[in-house]
């Protein structure tokens, strides 16, 4: 089992480091290159985001930070291949994912990526198991009892009921928990989560915290936070801070205990 | 892939808007139904209506008259054949039977037409009950005519029984009893009251085609105590002698014609009434179309980020193509379907008082028409629904998930 990747190009450690026996995937070397992302506006073109270098090494659990409108999401979806920027390359290992046809990268996010988001989007009038069988949908026609089996055990480790109860029904806590379970449904071993605390009260905020921690440091997950959460934040092992699209510092600061 | 789970859920959010587009596509499709499905049982009821008509000689003048008069026993003024010609068509040779018809009064509403008992038998194919009229004063009813066998009943003057009695509204002194009652035919003869020609001339003050005085009924009748008649049916013995008669009554005095040669006029107007209903049916469905298409528009704007969501868990283009491509088509399909059905109910109701209202029995059903009709909705409603699944199939992920 490889050690934690060495933190090059972050320039910090990270405190929370797997353990060994727990850890279930091999999380890549993510590395942002000479990324640039500008959008037309009536006022000409804006950079949204413009990145020269930045390495997520396997395993870390890094926040985003940064005030409103300064390219937080922007970096998500890039680096899960959801927008063609102007230039630069998102590395996967030594796979460039924007080299790769739109179908490639579909499946590759499919089973890579797992996504969170602030306003869980789930489907409110199914069932928490059917919202977590739902990526299985995008390629298969039916599902099996071992892909239910899979969804089930994922609802049963975050505590979720599995009965006929719709997820309208659940609380906002239970809800993201839901998002999180649908988005662990392929194993991913990176995790991306856009402001997934940000909806929810204290309590909820601080059990899902810890579900992103334990993938983490549990299971050797790379998981890519954006929030505003102090909470969230002291959970994880590095930050970067965005401003006006550019990382302040170009580079990830440690987290201080 | 498998995008039920997501259409199954959009349709359950919008279920009220959804119910909505399948009931204006279900009404839509039903006018187109119920218009074609009519106008077919129009056609071959009254096709069937004629049939015992083979040829009719009367008075020249409008063919459609007469035949509203003669097969349909609608109300109306059909002029008197002269006598020379009805003596003649009373004793020609060449027809089975050759049946002098007579309109103008009525009991209980029910209209009574005189002619001979070889027609009755001719129009029934038997009797269902008693036998066929043997007296001047004996009548046979129709199959819905609700005056018993063994009743006696005064004939009034005119085509209508009416309450609110007029300066022309009287009762004959003749009375008349019924002796049978014919098997259904699915016509207004239903419910007619058939009678001896000669009632109707005796009570009318005309010589009865006997003796002054004499009280047989039917023919041979003598030539020279014929009086006029509306209209004379004629069951030619052989197809050359239908055209030979129908050649040999074209005249100054006559006018000679298969009744299928005024229907066909008929139904050229019935199929323009058609044309033009058809013309307003797609009229509605094409406004149906458009307000479909702009509400799923609206509920796909409104779905615009579940969409993006769902390509950035992986979701393939196709995926989100097939989500919206299946709400629509859903719409379409049921809409149709249920159109399909709505449109027979419909046709079904119509037909029913068309028939009350006229006595010819209308079968409205589905055909191949109908159901190439409703093919068409659904095909043309699959196709219509590849425009929205295509607009969201193109829609840019980014925007949509970081749009507010």
């Amino acid at each position: 089992m490889p050690a934690r990747a060495s933190s090059a190009g972050c320039g910090c450690d990270n405190r929370n480091t797997p353990r060994s026996e727990t850890r279930t995937v091999r999380p890549p070397n993510l590395e942002v290159q000479d990324l640039l992302v500008r959008y037309s506006s009536g006022f000409g073109a804006v950079t949204a985001l413009e990145i020269d270098h930045l390495s997520v090494p396997p395993g870390a659990l890094l926040a985003v930070t940064g005030p409103s409108g300064s390219g937080k999401s922007t970096l998500l979806y890039a680096i899960a291949g959801l927008l063609r920027p102007e230039r630069g390359d998102i590395l996967w290992d030594a796979r460039n994912i924007l080299a790769e046809t739109e179908s490639a990268r579909d499946r590759w996010r499919r089973h890579s990526i797992g996504i969170v988001f602030q306003d869980f989007h789930l489907l409110p009038e199914l069932t928490p198991l059917q919202n977590v069988l739902l990526p299985a949908s995008f390629e298969r026609l039916t599902t099996d009892r071992a892909t239910r089996a899979r969804a089930g055990s994922l609802l049963e480790r975050f505590a979720l009921p599995q009965g006929r109860r719709t997820t309208a029904t659940l609380s906002r806590g239970e809800q993201q928990r839901v998002a999180l379970a649908r988005a662990l449904f392929y194993d991913p071993p990176v995790l991306l989560a856009d402001e997934p605390t940000a909806s929810l009260d204290a309590a909820a905020g601080l059990t899902v915290t810890q579900n992103l921690a334990e993938l983490s440091t549990d299971e050797g997950r790379s998981v890519i936070v954006v929030t505003h959460d102090a909470a969230l934040i002291s959970h994880c092992s590095t930050r970067i801070t965005l401003e006006h699209g550019r990382l302040r510092l170009g580079q990830c600061e440690e987290v201080s205990a | 892939m498998n995008p039920l789970l997501v259409v199954r859920a959009t349709i359950a959010r919008h279920l009220g808007t959804y119910v909505l587009f399948i009931l204006l596509v279900a009404v839509a499709t039903a006018i187109g139904v119920a218009i074609t499905a009519q106008e077919t049982a129009l056609r071959t009821g009254s096709a069937r209506a004629a049939d015992k008509f083979d040829l009719i000689i009367a008075a020249p003048g409008s063919q459609t008259d007469v035949v509203m008069a003669a097969i349909y026993l609608r109300p109306g003024t059909v002029p008197l054949l002269d006598s020379a010609v009805v003596a003649k068509a009373l004793a020609e040779p060449h027809a089975k039977i050759s049946a002098p018809l007579g309109f103008g009064d009525n009991i209980r509403g029910a209209p009574i037409v005189g002619t001979v008992a070889a027609f009755v038998d001719h129009l029934s194919g038997g009797l269902e009950q008693g036998r066929v009229f043997a007296a001047e004063g004996e009548a046979v009813v129709g199959a819905a005519s609700d005056l018993a066998i063994g009743g006696s009943f005064r004939a009034e003057h005119g085509m209508h029984h009416d309450d609110d009695a007029d300066g022309d509204h009287h009762e004959h002194p003749a009375t008349l009893t019924v002796v049978g009652r014919m098997k259904p035919t699915g016509t207004p003869w239903d419910n007619s009251v058939i009678v001896p020609i000669e009632f109707v001339w005796r009570v009318h003050g005309l010589p009865t085609g006997h003796p002054e005085h004499a009280r047989e009924i039917g023919p041979p009748f003598d030539p020279d105590r014929v009086p006029g008649a509306p209209a004379i049916v004629i069951k030619p013995d052989t197809i050359n002698a239908a055209y030979g008669l129908r050649n040999q009554y074209r005249t100054d005095a006559s006018m000679a014609f298969f009744p299928a040669e005024a229907l066909i006029r008929l139904y050229d107007v019935l199929a323009d009434v058609r044309t033009l209903m058809s013309a307003l049916a797609v009229a509605t469905q094409g406004l149906v179309v458009v307000a479909m298409l702009a509400g799923i528009m609206a509920i796909l704007t409104l779905h615009r980020r579940q969409f993006a969501v769902l390509r950035a868990l992986g979701a393939p283009r196709l995926y989100i193509f097939l989500c919206v491509w299946m709400q629509t088509a859903f719409i379409a399909v049921a809409g149709a379907l249920m159109g399909l059905l709505l449109g027979a109910a419909a046709a079904r109701v119509v037909s029913h008082l068309i028939t009350r209202a006229t006595g010819i029995v209308l079968t409205a059903q589905i055909g191949l028409d109908e159901l190439l009709l409703v093919a068409g909705m659904i095909i043309f409603g699959l196709l219509v629904a590849t425009v929205p699944a295509f607009i969201a199939y193109r829609r840019p992920v980014m925007a949509a998930l970081t749009s507010p």
